[in-house]
């Protein structure tokens, strides 16, 4: 199977012979086959900047009209490859007339943030998108259903699953260890575990919390949860465009994470990461941040192994760990420390890592991008992964798993196990229960 | 006869800055120009402003003037053409005709500033129709009216709504027999884009290229800003042809990144014709006796390294003489062609003296 996936073909149409006329200057042409699909109601007719005027006049939308039509952005953008959206092609739509703010393209950017590595103007789609969907939903425009789901119950519950928030550190209680919960032990601390959404919830990211617990446990990490008062920080809501929602949950978070002392703040998810080093201080918060593998990674050499994988492996850069805060290295360090386990990259790895499409609001939105994609990210991602020969696809956001081991079934790729970097590590020193 | 004279033909950016070179270390030169003016083409063809940095064309060439003029070793003889030469490296003989008739003039070294003619749009091979339709101009008739404040649609008299560019026309093209980049229109159109757009605010500006070729600075200095700070609107599709509809002008060609064809009416449509040798780098060239290119240019006969000297000894070129050059080229190929005749001349007197 090749590597790339299929791309949808433009529509055409095509006769044997053909009188095209221009609805602007009248002229009559007859043409030949192929050469006529070009006039198939394609022509022009006006264009210019005001697309660009109204998108620059948002904060943040001003670099699109930066665009010099070079195209570096479109070999990378995760989403041309299966489909027909990118950045230069959306420079071009907009000045060509299209209103972004009605138009599908505007939600089908992950905020990646792959273009504006190669981009040599620095066209930032990581602030156009989010300000014109913000401007989009502020005036009414139309939100896909199921993103506009995911607002509501992370407005209304906390969390973009919309499970009930006081079962969010029900996962805690078959951990096999204590789990200290800040609320009914206020006690300073010096990890502070913000377990985000999918590791509260969703019962696959479960198994991955409480590996952590086990693992951190074990190494004697001093560590504590808020429990049921923890709420999403909302990155991926922000980015989606909802920035009215992510600054009052800026609010509720900072209220709450007042209340406790504590001395670094350690998330599984590169979103709230991402959230903690770069949002928070904008607004007037500032944490020692770290992902979870940037605590455990010091670490590892004191870690005591129990059991030899014996596993080959590839590895997924999280967008948000990798390219967006230049963490490489701390997940690569804890995978090759375990025993037996020896790690294959796949083509795109590390600065050019493809993106799995659940950021920048993607992880809401796969029943509307499959209209326009000849495939889900993920599933090319799964795809590629397989391709390596590895046994294992191992990842180190909450986002990817349940995304991936679901791309693994549809691409017939079944056998490839999709595991978090603390599950394998948990493995390793014997800590799982053998109940699971 | 042996002469320590230097002849500078022509009194553009490049034969100034080598006249002013040679007198300022001590050389005597002799100025010569055909037109009863000094600046070249920059005054004969109403420059507004200089590019890249857009600094008004009137008063910068007219520093350059005085420079000239304030040096007592410079002889400036306007309205005066070289009619024949005679004699070899080191004692060349000119034939004179200035106001005051003929006359002849001995030198020891030549440099040839005669610089370049803007491509005659009425030879281009699309269907622009430059000498057609009133509101098809050329870079230079835009620059004349940006120099008056007053840019309009030589139809009606009213400000453009919509004016677009159209690149490398006369440049670049197999057809018109210039295969060469004329390296300039790039910069100078994007110029006139930018001024366009600080005259006329609410007017819309598109700029229609093949490649846009800036080199170096130019691209932060006006590529950028024409882009972000001035919304000119940049087409990767070169147009084909100009029809008039409803008063106005469509341009009809293929927008290469869509893959398809387009039709944009426009108000006033600029035609960023390219450089070719002046009629007087032509005649000049024949009349010395140096080898041209195939395209009428000067040839610089000694490769990248020494890019001023001909193929005849003690005559040099500079500038737009010896093809597609910007300001700065033409004024350090200038003081490139000043050093060099005055060296060759000192090298000559020291040999005859010892």
């Amino acid at each position: 199977m090749p590597v790339s996936g299929r791309k949808v073909p433009p529509h055409a149409i095509e006769k044997e012979q053909a009188t095209v006329a221009s609805p602007i200057s009248g002229r009559e042409v007859e043409l030949p086959a192929m050469w006529n699909r070009m006039f198939e109601s394609r022509v022009l007719s006006d264009y210019g900047p005001d697309g660009f005027a109204k998108i620059g006049a948002l904060p943040g939308g001003e670099s699109l009209e930066w665009c010099y039509g070079c195209g570096k952005c479109i070999p990378v953008c995760p989403v041309d490859v299966v489909g027909e959206y990118g950045p230069r092609k959306l420079h071009r739509k907009v000045q060509t007339g299209t209103d972004l703010f009605g138009d599908p393209d505007l939600w089908l950017c992950t905020t990646c943030g792959n273009c504006l590595r190669v981009c040599p103007k620095e066209v930032d789609m990581i602030q156009i998108m989010p300000a014109v969907r913000e401007s989009a939903i502020t005036d009414g425009g139309q939100v896909p259903a199921e993103l506009q789901d995911v607002f509501e119950k992370t407005f209304r519950y906390g969390n973009a699953l919309g499970a009930n928030p006081r079962r969010r550190a029900q996962w805690a209680a078959s951990a096999g260890v204590p789990v200290r919960i800040l609320a009914k032990d206020p006690a300073p601390v010096d990890v502070l575990f913000y377990v985000e959404d999918y590791w509260s919830y969703h019962p696959r990211g479960q198994e991955a919390a409480k590996a952590f617990a086990r693992v951190a446990t074990a190494l004697g990490v001093d560590w504590a949860i808020l429990g049921p008062e923890e709420k999403t920080l909302g990155d991926s809501q922000r980015l989606a465009g909802e920035k009215g929602l992510f600054d009052s949950l800026v609010e509720d978070a900072a209220a709450t994470l007042a209340k406790y002392s504590f001395q670094r703040i350690v998330t599984p998810d590169p979103h709230a990461f991402n959230a903690l080093v770069k949002e928070y201080p904008k607004r007037g918060h500032e944490f020692d941040a770290l992902h979870y593998t940037q605590l455990l990674a010091p670490l590892a050499g004191q870690i005591t192994w129990a059991k030899t994988l014996n596993l080959k492996v590839t590895f997924h850069d999280p967008c948000y760990l990798g390219r967006h805060n230049g963490e490489y290295d701390a997940p690569r360090t804890l995978i090759e420390a375990i025993p037996g386990v020896e790690l294959v990259e796949m083509g795109r790895c590390r600065e050019n890592g493809y993106c799995c499409g659940g950021g920048g609001g993607g992880m809401w939105l796969d029943g509307f991008s499959r209209d326009y994609a000849s495939e889900r990210l993920s599933e090319r991602r799964v795809r590629e992964a397989a391709q390596t020969g590895a046994e294992v696809l191992v990842v180190c956001c909450p986002y990817e798993v349940s995304r991936f081991e679901d791309a693994a079934k549809s691409t017939g790729n079944d056998h490839l196990r999709v595991l978090d970097i603390i599950e394998l590590i948990d493995e390793a020193m014997g800590l799982r229960p053998a109940d699971g | 006869m042996s002469s320590d004279t230097i002849v500078v033909i022509g009194g553009g950016p490049g034969g100034l800055r080598a006249a002013r070179g040679i007198a300022e270390i001590g050389g005597k030169v002799v100025l010569i120009e055909q037109r009863d003016f000094l600046g070249g083409t920059p005054i004969a063809e109403n420059y507004a402003g200089l590019t890249p940095l857009n600094e008004p064309a009137k008063p910068a060439m007219q520093r350059m003037i005085d420079a000239v003029t304030a040096q007592p070793g410079a002889d400036i003889r306007l309205s005066t053409q070289v009619r024949a030469v005679a004699g070899d490296a080191g004692a060349f003989t000119l034939t004179l005709r200035g106001p005051g008739g003929e006359e002849s003039l001995d030198c020891g070294a030549i440099i040839i500033a005669t610089g370049f003619g803007h491509f005659d749009p009425g030879r281009e091979t699309q269907m622009y129709g430059y000498y057609e339709f009133p509101d098809v101009i050329a870079l230079q008739d835009l620059e004349a009216m940006l120099s008056d404040h007053n840019v309009v649609r030589p139809s009606n008299g009213q400000p453009p709504e919509r004016v677009c560019f159209i690149q490398c026309v006369g440049s670049r093209d197999r057809h018109i027999g210039n295969e060469y980049c004329s390296k300039v229109c790039c910069g100078v159109a994007s110029k006139e884009a930018i001024e366009v757009r600080q005259l006329l605010p609410d007017s819309k500006v598109f700029i229609f290229y093949i490649d846009m070729r800036m080199y170096g600075f130019w691209e932060n200095e006006i590529y950028w800003p024409a882009q972000e700070k001035y919304h000119v609107q940049y087409v990767k599709g070169i147009i084909t042809e100009v029809l008039p509809k409803d008063g106005r002008l469509l341009v009809r060609g293929e927008d290469t990144t869509m893959g398809r064809p387009m039709e944009v009416p426009m108000d006033l449509v600029v035609l960023s014709v390219g450089m070719e040798p002046s009629p007087g780098t032509r005649k000049m060239a024949r009349l010395l006796g140096v080898r041209q290119n195939k395209y009428g240019f000067v040839d610089a006969v000694a490769g990248p390294l020494d890019p001023v000297s001909t193929s005849r000894e003690g005559i040099y070129a500079c500038g737009a003489a010896l093809g597609p050059a910007d300001l700065e080229d033409t004024v350090s190929s200038a003081s490139d062609a000043a050093m060099k005749a005055f060296a060759f001349l000192r090298s000559r007197s020291v040999a005859a003296a010892s």
